[in-house]
């Protein structure tokens, strides 16, 4: 079953537009949502969480229309965006207490096992509690009121390196059972060569590509070239550097003829991201 | 819509805010004193504060989060006005039964707190409220024009109410004089006023519903 479904998704605002953003998520995966700041990542989440009115595009989560089961399909969705505060002068037992009755799921047993394995006190403020800590208490309320899809925007940013490790690998343990998936939005694209099944890139409103995280990059190839090799692949790069060494480049596989003698590379995610950023400001 | 409503008066509202209705209304023990002002530190104090708290604690996004409707959310913020409107009205009543006690043979100025008074702070806050909540609701977290608007609102109607409850000899008889001791007018006043209150503030969330649908969580 599809945990999350998006087509042609489109919102239109006077400086920005998502377009026809179109991914699926499998139930018990985790997909790295990856694209630069600004790119329209928290717009599609909002979105899908209908927060935003949407100017057309159909959102289904769990096999049922986000528009017309909203309240039900909140009670299976849990949240985290990072940065994002509320009530920091509370107590998280206070907070708790407040945000529990809206769950009909809700499993106290589950919550208190969550506060003990993160090691969360509850009688200590939101605000006392490190950016890796927030998280993890939106992870225990999430996962105690019986969340199926997590949407957790930019969970890892500014967190250490440690932080993040142990995120990961909680993230990891939750979907080994198959019934919890992952939407997992970020810019830090390690985290999802360490965790992500599937990997959806947007850039500029619209999803360049949503695949299997090594199909994903193994569909470019970055190029390595001299600079006298430039004008034979240049109409084909998605966009290029040129330094002291020559030229460095990313281009579609299928575009890319491994016979021409230019050496190169699978691209990591960063690399992706990078030069499609490239190749909007170059547009500009 | 329950739920919400405690999640308000929980998380939202400081407790000083259910306090603060004792101190207004022991203003009304200030002899002779323009007792309008007493429910007015609710729009003053109040409304302000608590919508400050929501919009610093980014309340809208963390209730929209939650499985509700936006109806319900308009619904719980507008039964926690009423609730603490109420309160001050209340609380101010008792504190006004002591005031025409202690002060039976005196003469004053302006209106004495009879029951038809506070019809008149009923119609005061029912103002207030219509022209605070749909307002409000247009963005539901910008509050200041919204406040302005709502406490300028009230602060004319009773300025109005009181220039003519002084200038008018058949009003100033009929809230103050003879017609204090008429308790059919009296109660018809207070009557009035509650029906105003509840229908400006039915009409008030309605409009807030209308508009709040249209409000983009960002």
């Amino acid at each position: 079953m599809l945990a999350l479904d998006i087509r042609n998704l489109n919102k239109s605002y006077p400086a920005f537009q998502l377009k026809d953003v179109t991914f699926q998520l499998e139930q018990g995966y985790i997909m790295g949502f990856i694209g630069a700041n600004g790119a329209g990542k928290t717009t599609t989440i909002k979105s899908i969480l209908n927060l935003l009115h949407i100017d057309s595009g159909e959102v289904h989560v769990l096999g049922k229309s986000m528009a017309e089961h909203e309240l039900e399909l909140k009670q299976e969705i849990g949240y985290a965006f990072g940065g994002v505060d509320f009530y920091t002068r509370s107590k998280l037992k206070t907070l708790t207490d407040a945000i529990r009755r809206f769950y009909k799921h809700w499993d106290e047993d589950a919550y208190r096992g969550y506060l003990r394995r993160f090691k969360l006190d509850e009688n200590k403020k939101i605000a006392e509690l490190s950016a890796g800590m927030k998280v993890k208490y939106s992870l225990a309320l999430a996962l105690s009121h019986g969340a199926k899809l997590l949407i957790l925007d930019e969970p890892t940013s500014g967190l250490d390196p440690v932080s993040r490790d142990d995120l990961l690998d909680i993230f990891q343990s939750l979907v080994v059972d198959g019934e919890i998936s992952i939407l997992f939005s970020t810019h830090i694209t390690s985290d999802l060569e360490k965790c992500a099944d599937f990997i959806t890139f947007i850039d500029n409103g619209r999803v360049i590509r949503s695949s299997e995280k090594n199909e994903f990059v193994e569909t470019y190839r970055l190029l390595n070239g001299k600079e006298s090799e430039l004008n034979d692949v240049k109409d084909k790069l998605i966009s290029y550097k040129i330094n002291s060494f020559g030229f460095t480049g990313l281009i579609h596989a299928a575009d890319f003829d491994p016979s021409s003698g230019i050496p190169s590379t699978v691209p990591n995610l960063e690399e992706i991201m990078i030069y499609f950023a490239r190749k909007e400001h170059s547009h500009v | 819509m329950y739920n919400l409503l405690l999640k308000d008066l929980k998380l939202g509202v400081s407790p000083l805010f259910f306090v603060l209705p004792l101190f207004t209304g022991a203003l009304m023990l200030i002899p002779g004193w323009l007792y309008l002002l007493v429910p007015m530190y609710f729009c003053w104090i109040t409304i302000p504060n608590m919508f400050g708290g929501y919009k610093s604690q980014n309340d809208l996004m963390f209730t929209s989060m939650m499985p509700v409707t936006k109806k319900d959310m308009v619904k719980a913020r507008v039964s926690v006005i009423v609730i603490l409107e109420l309160l001050h009205l209340v609380v101010a009543m008792i504190f006004g039964a002591v005031n025409l006690r202690l002060y039976a043979d005196m003469t004053v100025y302006f209106f004495e707190p009879h029951p038809g008074f506070w019809g008149l702070c009923f119609a005061m806050l029912a103002i207030f409220n219509l022209l605070l909540i749909p307002m409000y609701y247009k963005t539901a977290y910008k509050y200041g024009a919204a406040s302005t608007t709502a406490i300028a609102g009230a602060m004319i109607f009773a300025g109005v109410a009181q220039w003519a409850g002084i200038q008018s000899p058949y009003l100033a008889d009929l809230f103050s004089g003879s017609g204090a001791d008429n308790t059919a007018a009296q109660a018809s006043l207070l009557l009035a006023g509650v029906l105003v209150y509840a229908g400006f503030t039915f009409l008030a969330y309605r409009m807030a519903i209308k508009r709040f649908l249209k409000v983009e969580i960002q």
